[in-house]
């Protein structure tokens, strides 16, 4: 309603408003969390300076008993409220992610196919995708830091500055000076960083490129070289990786003992005051909580440094996201159209500066008809096919009943055409799902139609099969049956299918193509193949050579093409070969 | 030496290689210990003299810091000493693996996955570094640590070094539940992070079909799905993460509490063992929050030692898988006598384990003749490709070039003798040179030039900014480019024989025109072995090649 159209998926103040009842829950608890937090301090001032009343016979068991269960019982809430806080945190964070990357995946995944290849579009959303993760990330350091060392440092400053002014403001220059010393050498610490990680990219490829490509230095005979050049890329890792870890590794320790040189003031300070003769009065329970808190705000100053890199980094990551946040029109949903006839005049197709692939193809297919499509090697019958999807610009006309392809409207397109291309395009996902897609249908059915009924039943956790990236866990030719099933499982009124039987033997082929032509009944079907076994029995042929489509049917082409004649016969005559 | 191949050889001969180090990083551990055991006790004195009305001497607080700065001056110089160890021994191991690579047969090469292998090589081999960076050495680091505290404890305070010890085992077991947790909830949250990250190239891959099917809120709403799983994951590792300190700290103040108020029960008996001053009750407050850090550290240094049991286990059983014989390289004749073939199958079967491909093949190519092979999928054809490149040996029978068994053929010839067209282009990192050469120096420029335009790929190829010293990224050339290439590579060093595979990539009807006319060009003066699953692309001479069964 209008919260949605407050929204600017642009900004990053959106994302803040979006979430502002946990962040609100973040900010209470934080608050409690690192105020909270100078109670031990105090606490374990307070009972060392009792423990010197009582041993000194002043103090009461009571008066200590009352403290210690006081210092349990605030601990335990402001250890409550830290818990609180940080699951907070994390859950704003897991939100604003998630907000993220569903603006990024609907925008892309409604971007047309051209523009996602030509113009990079694609890996610059894939990117800035991983980019979420980064400026989250950033966005939560930030959130966490606001607190854990802004409040906290400056509620000890206050709390050593309530007790000594000046010894407090002496010991704190040391602090800031192990975080500039830190800063000085950020630099070096970011240049050696930097370049390890561009070695450890190097080396990765490396290794990757090793791997991969292993049967080919092989084959190549650069084997041995390609070892030694393994093992230069190592020594260099190797000095990266030193220079980058060394740094990281030793100089933390060191920062700390710069930090941790005001003690030595609090030490004598501390003592003068307790005896009376430095600049305020104090008992050993001031001396004790002084010291400890100083101590805490030493190791947390450490981690201002963090504040700002989290900052930085979120920003650099939001930059290139922030072009890219739009949130993605809605849909329009896609009309069921009615069976029609199609009718090419004169149509045909050039790549843009090139030659002719075809042209002057006419002809009139009815619903209910199959009609083949082939010709030699390269021919551009795939293109054939991909012009009525509108891919591509045509030449002449195309019409679908009485409109022509090139005015519907993508949604109507959508509605028109299935299709089915070389690369069956399967989802790591089951089965099933990769059938219906979300659809309520009975998988089996289209299974039964592609012949993978069987195969299914007898793997393991049957419909369910997960088929892996890109369907590895199948073979050619059942991955090839999958995609098939779930093209008929969304029939249109014209199905375009590109080689959808080059991985089966000629028995399942025929059997396929009965079960299709049953359940394409009202609808044309355009088989693109280079196998001509079941070209008898289209309805119509279109036979593309030399820049022609001929359109006509089996037994005239048979007697009008010696081509097609001799390319029919070569595969009738090696099919022995290929039972 | 039967072990010699194994990881703890590789890191026992690295100790030995680097003694100086490894001593240096023994004393650093331990001084760092000990030093960082006085400061406490030297507060605790502190306090005492204060208490008693004594003045402190600067001396004291410089002791004081001078001890810290000592202690953290040597957790230094161990970290360092620890990170050169560490890449030494990744170093080494890396090299024992890729010498192992290239001793394995073709048949095991092909059957690792290129993931699988790369994460033996960088991931593994980091855990294994792990292991000592942040795995045994801090652990034993640590375990001093809790020892040394607990008896520095015992002769201040005797009863809170008993509450310690009653309590660790139980700290122990909560430390490890809280991370066993929260690894399996990480590992669940890295799966399904993994399933959304791959969502999205997969999209990008089936885009055609989205658009088509018109799919594109279900897709949508699978992403959110899986994302939601992740989350679901990442709630869980949020919940042990959010609560373990918390629950520590509370204990380290019940624990610190219960000491005060024992300390003035004002029982006799009680105060034999908890009684003590101000400044031991300072110091002692010190030491118990010390000895929680090595405790939870212990728990994280246990998982690092576990993960690196498993990857060394990994890199143990990749090492240790059988490698062909060491075959001797046999030199070409310096010239093909009149009348012999150039290539020559005699009687030849070959199987992979228990799965017979080929039996009694037998086939000759002239020197200069172009032929096909066909035959259905599955019967063959490309086990006969491998052959003759030598990648395998067959079992029975033999596989000549030119005379030489296929797989005797010495390195430096293979490349005069064979082009390779390969029926995917594999990209190598570097220049677009580098994809023509693969980093041969011996193939001049003029001979890339040639092998480029005899691919038909010259223009291209110059047409770019760098020319041929551009840095080749998956972008720059299309997928028929590639194939060009490819064609590029195989002819670079001018061979004598050619063998071509089809090529399966998806290219349309104008470079698939490319690349035909760019393999007639190539082809001759040469002898032309070919692979086809297609009829209507086969040239020359076809032999049929039938299954062996």
């Amino acid at each position: 309603m209008n919260k949605k159209k407050d929204f600017q998926a642009n900004r990053v103040l959106s994302y803040f408003k979006a979430e502002w009842v946990t962040l609100a829950a973040v900010t209470v608890s934080g608050l409690i969390y690192n105020i909270g937090l100078l109670a031990a301090p105090w606490f374990e001032g307070r009972m060392a300076g009792r423990l010197v009343d009582i041993l000194g016979g002043s103090g009461t068991f009571t008066s200590m008993l009352r403290l210690a269960v006081c210092y349990a019982a605030v601990t335990a809430l402001v250890q409550g409220a830290r818990y609180i806080k940080r699951f907070c945190v994390r859950r704003f964070a897991n939100d604003v992610n998630r907000r993220m990357k569903r603006i990024l995946y609907g925008s892309l995944i409604r971007k047309s196919r051209a523009e996602l290849e030509g113009e990079g579009v694609g890996s610059a959303m894939t990117k800035a995708i991983q980019d979420v993760d980064d400026c989250v990330e950033g966005m939560r350091k930030f959130t966490t830091e606001v607190f854990d060392t802004g409040v906290a440092l400056f509620a000890y400053a206050v709390m050593l500055l309530s007790y000594d002014w000046r010894l407090a403001l002496l010991s704190m220059l040391f602090p800031p000076l192990s975080f500039l010393i830190a800063e000085k050498m950020k630099t070096v610490v970011q240049r050696t960083g930097a370049a390890f990680k561009e070695a450890s990219a190097h080396l990765n490829a490396a290794t990757l490129d090793r791997a991969e490509n292993a049967v080919t230095y092989r084959v190549f005979g650069c084997e041995n070289e390609r070892q030694s050049a393994y093992e230069k890329e190592l020594s260099g890792y190797e000095s990266a990786a030193v220079k980058a870890n060394i740094w990281s590794a030793v100089l933390p320790p060191l920062y700390r003992i710069i930090s941790m040189a005001g003690t030595l003031l609090i030490i004598f300070f501390g003592a003068r005051n307790i005896r009376g003769t430095g600049w305020t009065s104090w008992d050993i329970a001031v001396f004790t909580t002084f010291l400890a808190c100083f101590t805490r705000l030493a190791a947390k100053s450490s981690s201002a440094a963090k504040l700002f890199n989290a900052v930085h980094k979120a920003q650099v990551s939001w930059r290139r996201i922030k072009p890219l946040m739009h949130q993605a029109e809605a849909d329009e949903p896609v009309p069921a159209l009615s069976a029609a006839a199609l009718t090419a005049t004169h149509a045909g197709f050039a790549y843009p500066g090139g030659s002719n692939i075809f042209a002057d193809m006419s002809l009139s297919a009815q619903p209910g008809q199959i009609i083949g499509i082939t010709g030699p090697v390269a021919c551009g019958k795939s293109t054939l096919g991909r012009m009525l999807l509108c891919e591509y610009p045509y030449q002449g006309s195309l019409k679908f009943g009485d409109r022509e392809l090139s005015s519907l409207r993508p949604a109507e397109l959508v509605g028109m055409a299935g299709y089915l291309g070389h690369d069956p395009e399967l989802f790591n996902d089951s089965i099933e799902n990769n059938i219906l897609l979300g659809d309520d249908r009975d998988a089996n059915a289209y299974l039964r139609a592609v012949c993978l009924d069987q195969e299914v039943a007898a793997m393991e956790d049957g419909l369910q099969t997960r088929v892996g990236s890109g369907g590895v866990r199948l073979s050619g030719g059942q991955a090839q049956r999958l995609a098939l099933a779930r093209t008929l499982c969304h029939r249109k009124p014209v199905m375009i299918l590109d080689d959808p039987f080059s991985a089966l033997d000629k028995q399942t082929e025929a059997q396929v193509f009965a079960h299709l032509k049953e359940l394409c009944r009202d609808s044309i079907v355009l088989l693109i193949s280079h196998r001509l076994y079941l070209f008898p029995q289209m309805d119509q042929v279109i036979f593309v050579d030399h820049g022609q489509a001929l359109v006509s049917t089996h037994a005239q082409l048979l007697q009008s093409n010696a081509e097609y004649a001799r390319l029919f016969h070569e595969q009738e005559g090696g099919a022995s070969n290929e039972k | 030496m039967k072990n010699k191949d194994r990881v703890s050889s590789v890191i026992w001969q690295t100790v030995r290689r680097k003694k100086v180090l490894s001593l240096g990083i023994v004393c650093a551990v331990a001084g760092a210990i000990a030093f960082s055991l006085f400061p406490p006790l030297i507060l605790g004195k502190i306090i005492d003299s204060l208490t008693a009305g004594q003045s402190v001497s600067i001396g004291m607080a410089g002791l004081y810091f001078a001890l810290l700065a000592l202690a953290g001056l040597l957790e230094s110089l161990r970290e360092g000493g620890l990170t050169l160890f560490g890449q030494k021994i990744t170093h080494a191991l890396r090299s024992r693996l890729m010498g192992k690579m290239v001793r394995l047969s073709a048949d095991t090469l092909s059957h690792i996955e290129p993931g699988a292998l790369v994460s033996r090589f960088v991931g593994d081999v980091d855990a294994v570094e792990n292991l000592f960076t942040s795995g045994i050495v801090s652990m034993f680091a640590d375990a001093c640590k809790i020892i040394s505290i607990l008896a520095v404890v015992w002769f201040q305070n005797r009863g809170l070094a008993l509450i310690l010890v009653l309590l660790l085992p139980f700290l122990f077991w909560f430390t490890r539940h809280v991370q066993k947790n929260m690894l399996a909830a990480q590992l669940d949250n890295r799966r399904a992070v993994s399933r959304a990250a791959g969502h999205v190239p997969e999209s990008l891959h089936n885009i055609r079909t989205i658009h088509t099917l018109g799919k594109e809120a279900y897709m949508e709403q699978r992403y959110d799905d899986y994302i939601e799983d992740s989350y679901r994951a990442m709630e869980k590792t949020n919940f042990y993460d959010a609560i373990y300190s918390p629950v520590i700290l509370i204990l380290n103040a019940v624990v610190v509490a219960a000491v005060m108020l024992l300390s003035v029960s004002g029982n006799a008996r009680v105060l034999t063992l908890f009684g003590m001053s101000a400044g031991t009750a300072v110091a002692v407050i010190n030491y118990i929050s010390q000895i929680f850090t090595p405790v939870e550290s212990l728990g994280m240094e246990i998982q690092a030692i576990q993960s690196a049991v498993a990857g060394v286990r990994r890199i143990n059983e990749f090492l240790s898988q059988s490698e062909p014989a060491p075959r001797k390289p046999v030199s070409l004749p310096a010239s093909l006598p009149a009348g012999q073939p150039q290539v020559e199958l005699r009687n030849v079967a070959f199987g992979y384990d228990d799965h017979t491909v080929l039996q009694s093949i037998c086939l000759q190519v002239q020197a200069g003749e172009q032929v096909t092979l066909a035959g259905r999928t599955g019967a063959g054809k490309s086990t006969v490709f491998k052959l003759l490149l030598g990648l395998y040996a067959p079992q029975s029978g033999s596989v000549l070039i030119e005379g030489v068994p296929a797989a005797d053929i010495a390195d430096q010839d293979r490349r005069a003798l064979f082009g390779y067209v390969e029926q995917r282009f594999h990209q190598v990192p570097g220049t677009v040179r580098d994809q023509i050469t693969l980093y041969d120096p011996a193939i001049s420029d003029q001979a890339v030039r040639t092998a480029a335009k005899l691919a038909g790929l010259s223009d291209t190829i110059e047409s770019l900014p760098q020319g041929y010293d551009t840095p080749c990224t998956p972008e720059l050339f299309s997928q028929g480019q590639w194939q060009l290439l490819s064609i590029a590579r195989a002819a670079a060093a001018n061979p004598r024989i050619l063998l071509l595979d089809e090529i399966t990539a998806n290219l349309d009807a104008e470079t698939e025109n490319a690349v035909l006319q760019a393999l007639r060009r190539v082809s001759a003066d040469r002898t032309v072995i070919s692979i086809s699953h297609r009829t209507g692309a086969q040239t020359g001479r076809v032999i049929p090649i039938e299954p062996a069964h």
